[in-house]
């Protein structure tokens, strides 16, 4: 097999939708996924986002193959989708975050019998793994509770040590964390990194949650209109894609009055101000200059703008 | 070694059934149910047969027609909502997760059903033949009433299940399928002999009645059980395999060709 998880070239997908009422519908062409070429290396984490719409859910469907598509190719862990999509199923795994796989009258242990069952995982093996994903994920205190009664955060833990049960090569994830609290959130996006770090396993993930993004990913693929508009490492995505800095900025006592082309006062209250800098316009260090100037400077701080921001940015960008 | 294939789908059913043994409070709610249509139609048939001097009618007697009458209500009341799980999979998309999954869709939703029915049919006979044998008492139910009605109840779940499931289908097609639903549910009620055996339809419809499936899935399986004969046995199995055959293959075409019409819309 190649080093590679997946590889598509040129994937192409139109959908054929008729328009219109009654009798009197025309066929029109909707292109879904226009000339997208990827290769995810095994082991990586990616993240593949894109705005609703952009043709995200059309490429894993083409992935997963539950669809074929209209042009190009895809290869997933040696296989072709579409063709052999049984082989396939045994390799992959998926959590969607809002559709459970989880039975919801029954306990997860149920559940997992289940797909012992569904995946004909070999009786010893099933047993091991299974106490090594209880140990893991932490779900030995609900393993026997109904997943009715288990908080979202540990069903989605739960959910996650079920889509493992068979030794997936890849992890399809669409939205993983939606609708779950700060810290069970923090939790999820550790347990899947760390799955992804130590056990080599390939991470596909689908989120609009920056945060999810940073703590799994090292890549990100965003796509808008059936294309891919950016592919790089999420550290530099930030870095190349927005042109301005923040500046959070202490002072002693008030400082004097703050005008600098390029520079956005965000925030000023008595002895602070945040700055956004245009890098453009000006440069830090004549930012700094000035800030230095303006007053006593107890702290100051440089941040990059928070990763929202920058992926807005490029789904404003791609529409241009 | 790996376990058989087949095996998957029996642990599909067991753990469906036993997913529905959580929903026991929904017996309280079917007794109240079951004893009020039991009662009206015990009062019913007390009048029909007094007013008729009949001592049988349609070949059952009145304790019998009670019995049958629990029977077909146990076997209808006991229909899980496949059209709507399927019609809501196809229509949120969530059928592509199924596809997913080393499982045949169908078959998944087979199984499912045949576990959530058994449970359902199990409690729903227990009510019924509790309150009926408290009206009338008991019929001479024997070890061939049970057999024969053994035999021919899951393939009557099957036909029902597929029937259900090709309706459920048809939201590939068209925006709303609760009128088909509603349309098959009747169908199988009217036509399928719930209220009234098909003996005492009019005697011209009686052979079309009998060869459509919905007579197979109630009026065979409830007239064993009360009134058992070898050839009966023999024409509602006939009936059912015949059914069973053609609707299969009739799932297998249409979803097929639905299976080409997945949009990836929505996630």
């Amino acid at each position: 097999m190649s080093d590679f998880a997946v590889i598509t070239e040129n994937l192409r997908k139109v959908f054929s939708i008729r328009k219109g009422k009654g009798l009197i519908r025309a066929a029109t062409d909707v292109v879904a996924v226009d000339d997208i070429s990827l290769e995810i290396p095994c082991g990586q984490a990616i993240a593949f986002i894109g705005p609703n719409g952009a043709g995200k859910s059309t490429t894993i469907k083409m992935l997963t193959g539950i669809l074929r598509p209209t042009a190009g190719g895809a290869k997933v862990l040696g296989l072709t989708p579409w063709t052999q999509r049984n082989k396939l199923t045994r390799q992959i795994g998926a959590v969607f975050g809002q559709r459970s796989q989880l039975w919801y009258h029954l306990p997860p242990r149920d559940t997992f019998e289940l797909l012992a069952r569904i995946y004909e995982i070999p009786r010893a093996d099933y047993l091991s793994r299974k106490k090594m994903l209880i140990e893991r994920f932490g779900i030995e205190s609900f393993l026997d509770t109904q997943v009715r009664k288990l908080s979202l955060g540990q069903r989605m833990r739960a959910e996650i040590a079920a889509s493992l049960l068979h030794h997936p090569k890849i992890l399809f994830l669409d939205e993983p964390t939606i609708g779950l609290d700060v810290m069970a959130r923090q939790e999820l996006r550790d347990l899947i990194s760390e799955w992804n770090q130590q056990e080599g396993i390939t991470i596909f993930l689908t989120s609009h949650d920056a945060g999810d993004i940073e703590s799994v990913a090292r890549r990100v693929v965003v796509v808008n209109h059936g294309r891919v508009v950016l592919d790089d490492k999420v550290s530099s995505m930030r870095r190349q894609y927005l042109s301005s800095k923040v500046l959070s900025v202490k002072f002693h006592d008030q400082p004097a009055t703050f005008v600098v082309a390029g520079v956005t006062i965000l925030k000023a209250s008595h002895h602070a101000l945040k700055l956004e800098v245009d890098t453009t316009l000006v440069s830090i260090q004549t930012v700094m200059n000035e800030v230095l100037r303006a007053g006593d400077v107890a702290d100051i701080t440089i941040e990059d703008p928070p990763l929202e921001e920058v992926i807005a940015h490029i789904y404003s960008r791609a529409k241009t | 070694m790996s376990l058989p294939a087949t095996q998957k789908y029996y642990w599909i059913a067991l753990t469906s059934a036993k997913s529905n043994l959580a929903y026991l409070g929904e017996v309280g709610s079917r007794v109240v149910f079951l004893g009020v249509i039991l009662y009206i139609f015990l009062r019913l048939w007390q009048v029909t047969y007094s007013e008729t001097h009949s001592t049988s009618l349609g070949g059952l007697t009145l304790p019998q027609m009670l019995w049958y009458l629990a029977l077909t209500e146990s076997i209808i009341l006991s229909g899980p909502r496949v059209a709507a799980a399927v019609d809501a999979d196809v229509r949120s998309g969530a059928i592509a997760i199924h596809f997913i999954r080393p499982l045949s869709y169908p078959l998944y939703c087979l199984f499912n059903t045949l576990g959530e029915r058994l449970v359902r049919f199990a409690l729903n006979l227990f009510v019924g033949a509790t309150i009926v044998s408290l009206f009338v008492g008991f019929i001479g139910v024997n070890m061939t009433s049970v057999a024969f009605f053994i035999c021919v109840l899951p393939l009557a779940f099957i036909i029902d299940f597929c029937g259900n499931f090709l309706v459920g289908l048809a939201a590939f097609w068209i925006e709303d399928t609760v009128g088909l639903q509603l349309i098959y549910s009747r169908m199988t009620m009217i036509l399928g002999g719930m209220l009234i055996p098909l003996e005492l339809f009019p005697v011209s419809w009686q052979p079309l009645l009998k060869l459509l499936p919905f007579a197979a899935v109630v009026y065979g399986p409830a007239r064993l059980f009360v009134a058992p004969q070898v050839a009966l046995l023999q024409d509602v199995l006939w009936h059912q395999i015949a059914a069973v055959i053609i609707l299969a293959a009739l799932v297998a075409v249409v979803y097929r060709i639905a299976c080409a019409r997945v949009f990836a819309n929505g996630g």
